[in-house]
């Protein structure tokens, strides 16, 4: 017995290697990881050209991790055990406390001065009057609830440099003392599993934004608050601390939804809508695409009832849950995603006939951009 | 195909070892010839064919010094040996031929071009894996049949296992000959061995993913803030590098070894806590001791070694470490490497051996690191001037003494770069073999591995972070 004992180590290796080995082939392959947002891979074409180039192998071996028997727990064991070896984080996500996952910061060496030249270049193009709206990283503003060992957020350094690179050439809306009081005061402007600002927080953005276009704001006491809990957002499947609770979606709702039609043009197609908001998505871990249904290439937003400016907005995820503030006050409003639309912009602004840009992204996205160059 | 890759662990080597126990004793060795070649052509089929060439050239090279030497009798005829001479050289000629080939043409036809006036079309070929390791294995085959330090293998398939065995075939250990000859027909595998193999191959995927990675990640985090990181931070960031090679290499040869196990084979030991050592000589005995063993018996010693008057001993001894330079890399950084440290070696051996010896152990120790790590930026940098950049660092104190992002990333890994300096010495080692024998251990075993097995492929599962460092030697 005492002999036999000793060969445990084996027997718990073979027990680990075949269990996982025939779980593989025993469970069922699902097609879509909703933590990540993606199709996992598809067992690869097999053929005598495949296999001989090595793409089958790659395709392969691709397959085999995207399919791995409890993936997501692997994940979750491997940011916790993480943590235990005094490592802040996991895959470039920070634990923070009070249930904060927060990105680091973007690194020294980024586009923000490049993304800001060729913004000041199209506005000189275009002829058009350009603002410009940045949001500030979440742990620029909540630095309160990182841990203690993180790399600084260099915001100030960055707005600095895109504001010099702007030039006169654009209007810039700079708004972090505003965030940083409405966050001392206790307002909640950024998700704590995610890395957007809530819709407080967008609020916020679009007074400021109002303030410096000179529009009046529509006044906090005509929204009508409808709350969602169990959201799960992007720093939350991506860090893998899966005991972290969930946060609350807020959808501030006036009679301006009423009045509008949202387009959503992706390619040669464009399918009408009469609501800003996607309820859909509420059933999902991922809430966030409730504003606008997420991530399009052009969606255009037209208030009958408004007589405002008809603005052309540059922008990323962070414009989708500020939109609906926006308007308000607009008459129309297209908004790009770079990131998606290939197409000419000089031509859409010919056709167009806009009054005004307006350039609104997340830090993060702006300084790390590789499609804005796009527009020149 | 690598070894922290979940298609190896949780099927290539469950499929072998299944298979491997299931066929009986004579077809194994069959077996595993064509296992090894899916691991080898996995990828890039069809290098496979390369490999088979490689193993009929050296079959073939070896079967022909062996007849030569044989011609006239049983044992050795006068003149055998001078007859046998002539397919040994045509052998080495065509292995070193296609190590060229296939890994220095692009340096050799960039060195050439430096040539005013000469431009020659460069060739692009890609280095089949694992090529610098083979060819050295199947180059002592055919030199040690010529030596009669190992007997000729008429079985191709044998043969071929041999030079194929996936276990040390894309990092080595380098395993000669004569080592394993007995083994590849003979062995016999027991479930003690087998167990000691799961053990070590837990030990190296420990040091694999659990250090060498965190590592390299701290090293890179390291150099994307480049000159911000201060003195310290620069120091820090190399150390974390000779971390990642060390833990890197080194649990390699240990799965690899591991591997051997499971299937029955004893390697030797290829790492033996090189950076406890206190010359740098000592260092070169314990690191990588397979391929200085080879270059000490298949280079040095023929070229007469160490007697010799000095001026031919340092030729011999410089030789020795421009080959060590040029087989890790196609690239000048690694030539000069193997010279900085032929150099060192030699000023070791021939002033500054008695010296070292009156020194404290605390100031040995100091110089040695110190020796090694300066080696580690050489061997880090291919292109000179980031080289010299990175060394400046070393030694600026105007860039500050540790930048706040430096500070940050060290903190960040401090806890793994304790581990791992913990980890370069015996101290684990001493502390295991004091109670390896007593009834309880199977307990704190068991737990290591599992807990290692655990953590190591949730890694796997999460890293796509997973280049082996030694994949293109």
């Amino acid at each position: 017995m005492k002999s036999k004992i000793k060969l445990l180590p084996m027997v718990v290796f073979l027990l680990f290697i075949y269990v996982l080995a025939v779980l593989f082939i025993a469970l069922p392959k699902k097609d879509y990881s909703s933590s990540e947002k993606r199709y996992l891979a598809k067992f690869p074409k097999t053929n005598f050209e495949t296999i001989t180039n090595g793409k089958f192998e790659k395709e392969y071996e691709d397959f085999v991790a995207d399919h791995f028997p409890f993936r997501n727990t692997w994940i979750g064991i491997n940011a916790y055990s993480n943590l235990l070896v005094g490592n802040n984080g996991n895959d470039g996500i920070y634990n923070c406390s009070d249930g904060y996952l927060i990105n680091e910061p973007v690194s020294n060496d980024n586009r923000a001065e490049v993304n800001a030249s060729v913004l000041a270049d199209f506005a000189k193009s275009v002829k058009l009057p350009m603002t410009v709206m940045i949001a500030p990283s979440t742990g620029y503003i909540m630095d309160n609830v990182l841990p203690m060992n993180h790399r600084p957020y260099i915001d100030d350094k960055l707005y600095e440099q895109i504001v010099s690179t702007l030039g006169d050439s654009a209007q810039f809306v700079d708004i972090r003392a505003k965030f940083k009081s409405e966050a001392k005061n206790g307002t909640q402007l950024y998700y704590k599993t995610d890395h957007h600002w809530t819709t407080p927080g967008a609020y916020t953005a679009y007074t400021s934004l109002c303030d410096a276009l000179g529009l009046t704001a529509a006044d906090k006491s005509s929204f009508k608050v409808e709350k969602h809990s169990g959201f799960y957002g992007t720093t939350y499947s991506g860090s893998g601390f899966w005991f972290t609770p969930a946060d609350s979606i807020e959808l501030w709702k006036s009679d301006t939804d009423k009045h509008i039609s949202l387009t959503i043009t992706e390619g040669d197609k464009s399918e009408k809508y009469s609501s800003m908001y996607f309820k859909k998505h509420l059933k999902e871990d991922d809430k966030y695409p409730v504003f606008v249904d997420g991530n399009h290439a052009v969606e255009t937003i037209v208030n009958r009832e408004s007589d405002g400016e008809r603005v052309l907005v540059l922008k990323d995820s962070f414009c989708h849950s500020i939109a609906p503030f926006l308007a308000e006050n607009f008459r129309k409003i297209t908004m790009v995603d770079m990131r998606y639309y290939k197409n000419s912009i000089s031509e859409m602004v010919k056709k167009g006939n806009y009054d005004r840009v307006l350039v609104i992204y997340g830090i993060d996205n702006f300084a790390t951009d590789t499609d804005l160059a796009w527009l020149s | 195909m690598v070894f922290s890759n979940p298609v190896f662990m949780f099927q290539y080597l469950a499929l072998t070892l299944l298979v491997y126990y299931i066929v009986p004793r004579k077809g194994r060795n069959l077996f595993l010839f064509f296992i090894n070649l899916l691991f080898y052509g996995w990828g890039e089929p069809v290098m496979v064919l390369l490999m088979l060439l490689s193993i009929a050239i050296n079959y073939a090279g070896g079967y022909f010094v062996d007849k030569a030497k044989r011609s006239g009798g049983r044992h050795a005829a006068p003149g055998g040996k001078s007859r046998a001479r002539i397919p040994l050289i045509i052998t080495i000629i065509v292995d070193i031929g296609i190590l060229a080939f296939f890994k220095y043409i692009g340096l050799i036809i960039s060195t050439i071009n430096l040539i005013p006036g000469v431009d020659l079309p460069m060739i692009e070929v890609s280095l089949p894996i694992g090529i610098s390791f083979y060819t050295f294995q199947t180059m002592s085959y055919v030199i040690d049949v010529y030596r009669d330090d190992a007997p000729v293998s008429l079985n191709p398939i044998n043969f071929g296992t041999y030079v194929a065995l996936f276990p040390q075939l894309i990092a080595g250990p380098i395993v000669r000959y004569k080592d394993v000859a007995y083994q590849i027909d003979h062995r016999v595998e027991t479930l003690d061995q087998f167990n000691k193999g799961v053990k070590l191959f837990v030990v190296g995927l420990g040091k694999k993913i659990l250090i060498a990675n965190q590592m390299g990640a701290m090293w890179e985090a390291m150099r994307a803030t480049g000159e911000a990181n201060g003195v310290l931070g620069s120091w820090f960031g190399i150390m974390g590098y000779a971390m990642q090679i060390y833990f890197d290499f080194s649990g390699y040869s240990d799965m690899a070894c591991g591997l051997g196990n499971m299937l029955g084979f004893e390697f030797l030991k290829n790492f033996d806590y090189p950076y406890i050592s206190s010359t740098v000589t000592e260092f070169w005995r314990r690191w990588h001791i397979s391929l200085s063993t080879w270059f000490r018996e298949y280079v040095y010693i023929p070229l007469g070694g160490n007697r010799c008057k000095i001026p031919r001993q340092i030729f011999n001894l410089m030789v020795v470490w421009f080959c060590t330079g040029l087989w890790h890399g196609a690239s000048y950084n690694f030539i000069l490497w193997g010279l900085y440290y032929g150099i060192i070696l030699i000023i070791e051996k021939f002033l500054l051996k008695n010296l070292l010896a009156k020194l404290p152990a605390v100031i040995r120790h100091i110089y040695t690191i110190f020796i090694f790590l300066i080696g580690w930026v050489i061997f880090f940098f291919e292109d000179m001037g980031e080289m010299g950049a990175f060394l400046a660092s070393l030694f600026n104190f105007s860039d500050g003494i540790v930048g706040t992002q430096a500070l940050t990333i060290i903190m960040r890994y401090i806890v793994i770069f304790a581990i791992a300096v913990a980890a370069c010495t015996p101290l684990g080692a001493t502390i295991y073999n004091k109670f390896k024998d007593k009834g309880f251990m199977w307990l704190p075993e068991t737990a290591y591995c599992a807990g290692v097995l655990t953590v190591a492929v949730a890694a796997m599962v999460q890293q796509s972070y997973n280049p082996f460092l030694y994949f293109r030697f």
